[in-house]
């Protein structure tokens, strides 16, 4: 005993070796009345919480506590996040849309609360804790394999060794011992600390580095650790390439093409206007004309773009105007042949026709269904079919700047159409005009018994149309009258 | 304290009012932790030196293709238009899908009471984890610039000025695999706390003493400790029950949500979920076998263990069966030409071999497991295992590629050729996964001791009590 008096008695452990004696030793001390005390098993034992008379645990509700913790952060974050501080619009949903918000926070509700357990348990039962008196007994070693080990400490109010002992021995106790101050130093020895504080250290000075980057300027370009694609593998002009069998990056043109600038038609053909007249009348105008159409920043072709503004006076169309000098070209470049005729036709029927009808008449689908619903906007287009549209009044010249341009409502059609087949539709629209004036002289002797014959079935099949529409209208009237 | 069941004795056989014993041989305590220490404490075999040398030259193959990835950018890949998932998201849900059998017998069968858990939780747990390490790569390195995969985390960044969008089931799916990869370890470790405690009382030298102390935070036994830490596994136990669930079926969402043809189904959770037990329990079954084997295990993971696992694998592999069914049976109930052509092209189009490998695997080859005979034969159960990996991992291909090569454009469909950076990252994955593993059998308690004392404990009781 006398060691024992330098050193601090902790308590007395006694060595079972099966569950049920053990069971049977914590039985008969907690009827002793002892309450500081332990068993030591290398699996959990079930009934040892009665026999020893341990209450339950908090650690649920403090799992409860941490899942709330959870679902209420994941529904803040969201919420906050997506709804009020970066608001997203996501399929028409509404701002909070909690549906959505769900699955993350069931899952940070799960996250947290198995934190809680995991750490909760380790906090409550002391854990981990290095330097334990009882592990100084080589013999409490097997209580991770196959002893159990009963424990009273030293502490606990009723502690008398002798009584113990007593115990111990009568329910088959072994190896009865007290447990006595650990003398080893639980200090972490010396290198290990000095190498942790080496590592913690090495690993702070990147993170001072990538701050003091951060914070201050260089002139030497930024260190690249990663591209971020801040380098274009593009070639520059003149470089080689492998990719090509010349080894050369630069491409030569494809054939055909046209450089800006270098267009092949003449400014007439391109505009409508007699260029040369319109530089001695308006000389500005002409310029912008010839820039805008063959310059290096207006359109080749007709391809892109309009040529000149859009024409807004709505006066031009219906008498013409006492100020329109513009020396308009008066005949089709074209000319009139039936594969012009043909052309113009075709390019009529896709762009014209949805608005203006297939006769010219203003009367298109699109011109009907604005009419049907109503349409507040709606300006009907142009019948073609007026004087004013006809070639004394309007020349070819203008009639293409308006197909080219646009007009009104009308949008310019230089950036669809290409500008030969602007002047086919110009051809196609004069004969479509001269189809309403025609007279019998018009056509050519020999074709005209056939063109005559087939006027008549035509008048005729118009004439039935007209009575059977007749007939189905006043039957309709008679039905809605017998339903009254 | 020791019983007389012979080693011999096939426990797969159910007698009428008596459980099957899990633990067979004359086994004590004391030789339940012999025969798992000695796995760590042997010199390691010349079997796991040549596995390990293996599998850590593919984690070195596959860590320099993921630098070459990193260095040249996403075109390594065979990612092209229209198929930009390819094979790195049908990599990451494959293994994903593995890291599901190990929380569902931690978690699942324990809140069941199904006692024959406790000898194959460690190992599946293990292989859980990483399983849940190779899938995680995949979609890093997905993202194109792996360096700022970081902008997942909604955190308050000065570079983007915003938040990430938690309407995508994408963000779902990093929260998802994080909050299973994370819990999954906790599960892992904290079971693992009372076996390190018994290594570090059974080791010879200051350096593992040291470290398994560290390891096992001062664990002692105490009966107040255990009240607690079993009060807390539960607990962790019925987290991680619903969490297994919401972790593919968030993974499905990746696809269900989507409007492609062949994605855009309402049966994708239920049919993901069990398609990955069904490959989680087949990779378990294919490296618990040899390893039973191989480490000297076989009293404790016994036939009987093998024959419950299968029975899964039978039931899991049956639904897998029934969705692919349902699946064809909704394209054509549905009417909509799209989906019924996205499944005729799946079964007839260009990868109908794709398509037939993965019936032939996952719905045929499971079927013999309604014989007995072949329930309880270890090879042929391994061979099955393979074929059921094999045909997951052919699942995740026709899922992913079919539906994306030709969905609603057709001049943009195309065909899926993958590059050997594809090849070198699918095998390297599984480098990754036999050197943790291999680590891990070296390192660690492969089997968790405490448990299968307990069930030694209760199989003595009751054999005690029978003779009364």
């Amino acid at each position: 005993m006398s060691e024992n008096n330098e050193k601090k008695v902790h308590g007395i452990v006694a060595e079972y070796e099966s569950v049920d004696s053990l069971l049977n030793a914590c039985r008969r001390v907690r009827d002793a009345g002892y309450k500081k005390t332990d068993a030591y098993t290398p699996f959990p034992v079930h009934g040892i919480d009665k026999a020893l008379g341990i209450k339950p645990t908090v650690l649920p509700w403090i799992v409860l506590g941490c899942g709330l913790t959870g679902t209420i952060t994941a529904l803040v974050m969201q919420i906050w996040m997506n709804s009020i501080d970066y608001p997203y619009i996501i399929s028409g949903k509404p701002y909070i849309s909690l549906p959505a918000f769900m699955p993350v926070a069931f899952e940070l509700t799960v996250l947290f609360s198995s934190f809680g357990a995991f750490f909760g348990m380790w906090a409550l039962n002391g854990l981990p804790r290095f330097s334990n008196p009882l592990f100084t007994d080589p013999r409490f070693d097997r209580v991770t394999d196959d002893r159990f080990f009963l424990y009273v400490d030293a502490s606990d109010d009723k502690y008398d060794e002798t009584s113990v002992r007593e115990i111990y021995e009568q329910t088959g106790g072994e190896h009865i011992k007290t447990v006595i101050d650990d003398d080893s130093s639980d200090k972490i020895p010396k290198p290990i600390f000095m190498a942790w504080g080496l590592v913690i250290a090495a690993s702070v000075i990147p993170l001072l580095i990538v701050l003091k980057m951060r914070v201050t300027n260089s002139e030497s370009p930024r260190f690249h650790i990663f591209y971020d694609m801040d380098f274009s593998p593009a070639k520059d002009a003149q470089q080689g390439s492998t990719l090509f069998a010349d080894g050369r990056a630069m491409r030569p043109d494809v054939p055909g093409t046209v450089a800006r600038g270098e267009s092949n038609y003449d400014l007439d053909f391109m505009t409508g206007v007699q260029m040369e007249k319109l530089s001695a009348v308006d000389p500005p105008r002409a310029e912008r004309l010839v820039r805008l159409t063959a310059g290096p920043i207006g359109p080749q072709d007709g391809t892109v773009g309009v040529t000149e503004e859009k024409e807004e006076d709505s006066a031009a169309t219906t008498e013409p105007k006492a100020t329109d000098t513009t020396p308009w070209l008066t005949k089709n470049p074209l000319g009139t042949s039936e594969q012009v005729l043909r052309q113009g036709q075709k390019y009529f029927g896709i762009y014209c026709s949805v608005c203006h009808g297939m006769n010219g008449g203003g009367n298109g689908l699109v011109n009907r269904r604005a009419r049907k619903i109503l349409s507040p906007t709606w300006i009907p287009p142009s019948s073609l079919h007026q004087d004013s549209l006809y070639s004394d009044q309007y020349p070819d010249g203008k009639l293409f700047s308006t197909i080219s341009n646009g007009i009104r409502k009308m949008p310019g059609y230089a950036g669809q159409i290409q500008a030969k087949d602007r002047w086919a539709i110009v051809a196609y629209v004069r004969a479509l005009q001269a189809s309403r004036n025609a007279s019998v002289e018009s056509i050519p002797e020999a074709k005209r018994p056939e063109i005559l014959e087939k006027l008549e079935i035509v008048d005729q099949q118009l004439k039935e149309q007209a009575e059977a529409e007749q007939a189905a209208q006043d039957a309709a009237k008679a039905t809605a009258a017998d339903s009254k | 304290m020791s019983l007389a069941i012979p080693n011999g004795l096939d426990n797969s056989v159910e007698q009428p009012g008596q459980r099957a014993p899990l633990v067979l041989g004359d086994t004590t305590y004391h030789d339940i932790t012999e025969s798992v220490c000695q796995v760590a404490e042997r010199k390691p075999s010349t079997g796991w030196v040549i596995g390990f040398l293996i599998s850590f030259a593919l984690l070195q193959w596959m860590t320099v293709c993921i630098l070459y990835l990193i260095y040249t950018g996403v075109g390594v890949w065979g990612n092209r238009a229209p198929i930009f998932w390819g094979w790195p998201i049908v990599n990451f849900v494959f293994w994903v899908g593995i890291g599901h059998a190990g929380t569902l017998i931690s978690a699942i069968l324990f809140l069941f009471r199904q006692e024959w858990r406790t000898s194959i939780n460690r190992a599946a747990e293990a292989m859980t984890i990483f399983a849940v390490a190779c899938a995680g790569t995949f979609p890093g390195i997905h993202v194109g610039r792996a360096w700022l995969a970081y902008w997942l985390a909604p955190y308050p960044s000065l570079n983007l000025w915003m938040w990430p969008q938690f309407r995508s089931p994408l963000l779902w799916d990093v929260f998802a695999v994080s909050t299973y990869g994370t819990v999954s370890l906790l599960f892992w470790y904290m079971g693992m706390v009372p076996d390190l405690a018994t290594f570090r009382d059974r080791s010879k030298n200051k350096f593992r003493r040291m470290a398994y102390g560290i390891l096992s935070l001062g664990w002692s036994g105490s009966s107040r400790h255990w009240m607690r830490y079993e009060k807390a596994y539960a607990l962790l136990a019925a987290f991680a029950a619903p969490l297994v669930l919401s972790v593919h079926t968030i993974v499905s969402f990746d696809f269900a949500v989507s409007q492609v043809p062949g994605w855009h189904t309402t049966i994708f959770p239920p049919y993901f979920v069990a398609g990955a037990i069904f490959s989680g329990f087949a990779m378990v079954l294919t490296l618990m076998i040899p390893a039973r084997k191989m480490l000297g295990l076989e009293h404790l993971i016994t036939i009987r263990h093998l024959d419950n696992m299968c029975k899964i694998i039978l039931a899991t592999g049956s639904i897998v069966g029934l969705a692919y069914g349902t699946e064809f049976f909704i394209a054509w109930y549905g009417q909509v030409q799209e989906e019924q052509f996205a499944f005729m092209n799946r079964a007839f189009g260009p990868y109908w071999w794709a398509y037939w490998t993965m019936i032939s695997c996952n719905v045929i080859s499971p079927q013999l497991f309604w014989i007995k005979k072949f329930r309880t034969t270890p090879w042929i159960i391994v061979i099955v295992s393979i074929f059921v990996n094999i045909g997951m991992w052919f699942e995740r291909f026709v899922i992913v590629i079919t539906s994306l090569s030709r969905d609603y454009l057709p001049s943009a469909w195309a065909y899926f050729s993958p590059t050997w950076v594809d090849w070198s990252m699918l095998i390297g994955s599984f480098g990754l996964f036999f050197t943790l593993f291999l680590l891990f059998c070296r390192l660690m308690p492969v089997i968790n001791m405490a448990e299968t004392k307990s069930t030694l404990a209760k199989q003595y009781h009751m054999s005690h009590s029978d003779k009364h």
